[in-house]
């Protein structure tokens, strides 16, 4: 695949209610609607309600906050209503009028103190384990105490990089995202290893989150300032002469199609031409011929789950189709819609119920393949899977590390 | 990216030809705005409406070619249709599959409490087909919108049973949100002890067409043993179950098989040279993708989906801009009786082909070489009126993917 920016005229207009024909294939969908009856669904809730919001009223959708932001009614629909854009932003406006709770601050602003996370980690990875603690959060923040918070590691997958040195003919550089520099650095460490073993220098642009969490929470203000500090590094990388790979695809839809469509960041297009999905990346080397596919032999049953996002960046289920290339690797698609953690939504306490539900038909999809571990790109699918089944989750890449043959592994034969 | 075939558009007839073509051993992408019309009809599979009970499939047809040379069946011919067909079926092997009820068309009870014919019929709606003749408890449930039981029933001769609401809902529910709960034992089991309750002599039970997406079979056989009667769906008002449970089983096929899938964006350009097309733009803000292939199949259905568009002078296809055989002006798009059983004229409208479904002009000079039409955007049918949608679908999907893979 080539990307191009589009020199067409604009094709997704800010509201485009008046193109739904109601013919409902987005209610057949809906993961939320189809669990509680408390959220109208897409069609009421994004097209039916447009309708009657004009911009000076105040907003009366209470349950606009329900949407789980999965995407999947836009992607079904033959008339091309950007259905969760109009709820993303109805619910901006309902929770700027209504107000946020601490809660929801704390939950999208990781960034801020995940490095304290870090740096205690043995403490806090303690706390965050401690029942009284999670009863104390409860009662005082309205996060679940069911829900496991994730733990912090240390060091910090930058911290580590500091110290490697990375070598290779041509330089690739790698947006790693808040999740992966202090809570699952190994996937960073798999990524950064995979690239090089294709031959690549991986370099770390200067990065901060990417914002997902606050534009998911409906906090566009919050959400454009990350945009705005992130495209202007990433810009200098790119036209340094590099291109730049994400292995989060919720980082990666979040800087390539909604810092344009949805936060009109300036320079975000040229950012979007030049930022790919790790195995899209792959997928690439694969179709020019120059991808390493020394591979030994994998003995393993696998589930594969196509997170919402990358499902929404459109370009096909890239991991399944590199990992298919494995000897040995037993690979299943699993076929269910979405996993309910809805990146922050599913530890809210008054979610925490839908979220399970919703992760339920998951979870039955995943027990009927009988696989011994589960492979999805997104950290949010990571939690809720492993939530759900206690099985072991990783990202895909770093079953791809297991299976490239080191050099020496060669030799030996 | 390159491939040996894209197929643009995801309803019955694309995922038909991405099937097709990836069975001979062809790298193919479908791609797709949205699901298309498969969430709307497709509780059944209409063949033809005038297939007389009792006539055999390929009497009936060849009868039907011979009078309509210009049918999308006549390029396709009956021993293909049946071949398509079986193909078809394939896919769903018991218990939960397509068959038919003799070898005709059957009359099924609609959501409306009409009967209509229909060629292949789900196995978890068979025992529907003789419910004029032999009654049966129509049940409904309570906030649900799409299925009225008192309606139906009345018109088909039955009695009904609307369910009140369950712990399980509020004030309204929805067919996605019944057909989850249908999978539960425990849903089960309540509303068939409320039915068993309210069960006369009927010895069926049609509910609405909601028994689950994954797995109707279990689901109907879970009632009948709580309800102790057999239990059959009627189809209703979209969004179609039945419709969403054949998605799913192409999908999952065709991801299995190593079809590349893409759901959710349009094609904004084809980029042609000549009477070739070289490739085509998939358009996703602020990006759009470039894919090629050796050849091409349209599959993107009517108005609905955008396969045609109207404007104020006439009806064109926005992706190859191909020529559209149509009504001359729009006075002549309907007949002067809206309600006549007769086809009105812009239903026919679509676009023309030669025998191997490669599109032409109206002079018959044939458009594009390495491009093949299939579905309900075929010129010189009216699915609604003939009662063909998805037989002309299957067949004509199968049939393009055939041609455009040969040699």
């Amino acid at each position: 695949m080539t990307k191009v920016p589009m020199t067409e005229a604009k094709v997704w207009p800010t509201s485009n209610a008046d193109a739904c024909i109601r013919c409902a294939t987005c209610m057949a969908i809906c993961p939320v609607s189809r669990v509680t009856p408390l959220f109208p669904g897409p069609k009421q809730a994004g097209p039916g309600a447009e309708r009657f919001r004009r911009p000076g009223d105040p907003s009366v959708d209470s349950w606009i906050d329900l949407c789980i932001g999965c995407h999947l009614c836009d992607m079904v629909c033959a008339s091309g209503v950007n259905i969760s854009e109009l709820n993303l932003l109805a619910k901006a406006k309902y929770l700027d009028e209504k107000g946020r709770p601490l809660r929801d601050w704390l939950l999208t602003h990781t960034y801020l103190y995940g490095w304290l996370g870090s740096l205690f980690s043995p403490v806090v990875n303690w706390l965050l384990k401690n029942s009284a603690i999670k009863w104390m959060v409860e009662v005082i923040l309205k996060i679940d105490r069911r829900r496991q918070l994730p733990g912090y590691q240390s060091p910090t997958f930058r911290q580590w990089f500091r110290s490697h040195h990375s070598k290779g003919d041509r330089r690739i550089a790698y947006f790693y995202g808040c999740y992966v520099n202090t809570n699952e650095v190994e996937v960073g460490k798999a990524t950064v290893e995979v690239l090089e073993a294709n031959g690549f220098e991986v370099t770390l642009p200067a990065q901060e989150c990417c914002g997902i969490p606050m534009l998911g929470n409906g906090d566009f203000k919050g959400a454009r300032k990350m945009g705005l500090q992130n495209v202007p590094n990433l810009l200098k990388t790119i036209r340094s002469g590099s291109e730049i790979i994400f292995s989060s695809t919720s980082c990666g839809h979040m800087i390539r199609h909604e810092y344009n469509r949805l936060l009109g960041i300036p320079g975000s297009e040229e950012v979007a031409e030049h930022i790919f999905d790790l195995f899209e990346f792959l997928r690439n080397l694969k179709e020019s011929g120059s991808l390493n596919t020394h591979f030994k032999e994998l003995p393993l049953k696998a589930a594969y789950f196509a997170p919402c996002h990358l499902r929404s960046l459109n370009i096909g289920l890239p991991a399944l189709e590199i990992l298919r290339l494995i000897p040995g690797l037993q690979l299943e698609n699993i076929d269910a819609d979405c996993c309910g953690l809805g990146g922050t939504f599913g530890f809210k306490k008054e979610k925490y119920e839908i979220s399970q539900e919703i992760g339920k038909d998951l979870k039955q999809a995943i027990d009927r393949s009988k696989p011994e571990i589960v492979l999805t790109d997104c950290e949010g699918c990571r939690l809720q899977i492993r939530h759900l089944t206690g099985l072991k989750v990783l990202h895909p890449v770093q079953v791809l590390r297991d299976a490239l043959l080191q050099r020496t592994d060669e030799e030996m034969g | 990216m390159h491939f040996d075939l894209i197929v643009i558009g995801m309803g019955l007839s694309g995922l038909m030809a991405a099937k097709t073509a990836s069975e001979s051993g062809s790298k193919v992408l479908i791609l797709g705005k949205g699901m298309g019309a498969l969430c709307l009809f497709s509780n059944t599979i209409d063949l033809l409406e005038t297939l007389p009970k009792g006539m055999k499939l390929d009497e009936g047809l060849s009868q039907w070619i011979k009078d309509h040379p210009q049918h999308p069946y006549s390029k396709v011919g009956a021993k293909i249709v049946e071949e398509a067909l079986t193909s078809f079926t394939s896919l769903f092997p018991l218990p939960y599959s397509f068959v038919s009820a003799g070898d005709g068309n059957s009359l099924l009870p609609t959501g409306a409490g009409t009967l209509r014919p229909t060629y292949l019929i789900p196995t978890t709606m068979v025992a529907g087909a003789s419910v004029r003749e032999q009654g049966g408890l129509i049940v409904g449930f309570k906030g649900f919108k799409d299925f009225y039981p008192d309606y139906a029933a009345t018109l088909l001769g039955c009695r009904s049973l609307t369910l009140p609401p369950f712990r399980t809902f509020h004030e309204e529910i929805t067919a996605a949100g019944l057909a989850r709960s249908m999978e539960k034992e425990s849903f089960r089991e309540e509303i068939g002890r409320e039915i068993r309750r309210e069960m006369g002599n009927e010895t069926r039970v049609g509910f609405p067409a909601v028994l689950g997406v994954r797995d109707p079979w279990g689901v109907k056989k879970g009632l009948e043993e709580t309800i102790g009667a057999e239990v059959f769906e009627i189809p209703i008002l979209p969004p179609s179950i039945p419709g969403m449970r054949i998605f799913n089983r192409f999908k999952e096929w065709l991801v299995q098989r190593g079809v590349t899938v893409l759901l959710g964006h349009s094609v904004s350009k084809a980029i042609l040279r000549g009477r070739r097309c070289e490739g085509i733009r998939v358009s996703n803000p602020p990006l759009s993708s470039f894919y090629s292939a050796d050849r091409y199949i349209l599959s993107t259905g009517r108005f609905v989906g955008g396969g045609l568009v109207a404007n104020e002078e006439k009806i064109y296809e926005p992706i190859f801009d191909l020529p559209v055989s149509q009504p001359r002006s729009r006075e002549e798009w309907f007949r002067k009786s809206f309600f006549s059983n007769l086809s009105h004229p812009v239903h026919q409208a679509g676009i023309l082909t030669d025998s191997s479904l490669r599109p032409v002009d109206d002079k018959g000079e044939r458009v594009l070489e390495n491009v093949w039409i299939a579905g309900s955007i075929l010129a010189g049918h009216d699915s609604t009126n003939e009662k063909s949608r998805e037989g002309v679908e299957i067949a004509t999907g199968y049939m393009a993917a055939k041609c455009a893979m040969k040699k």
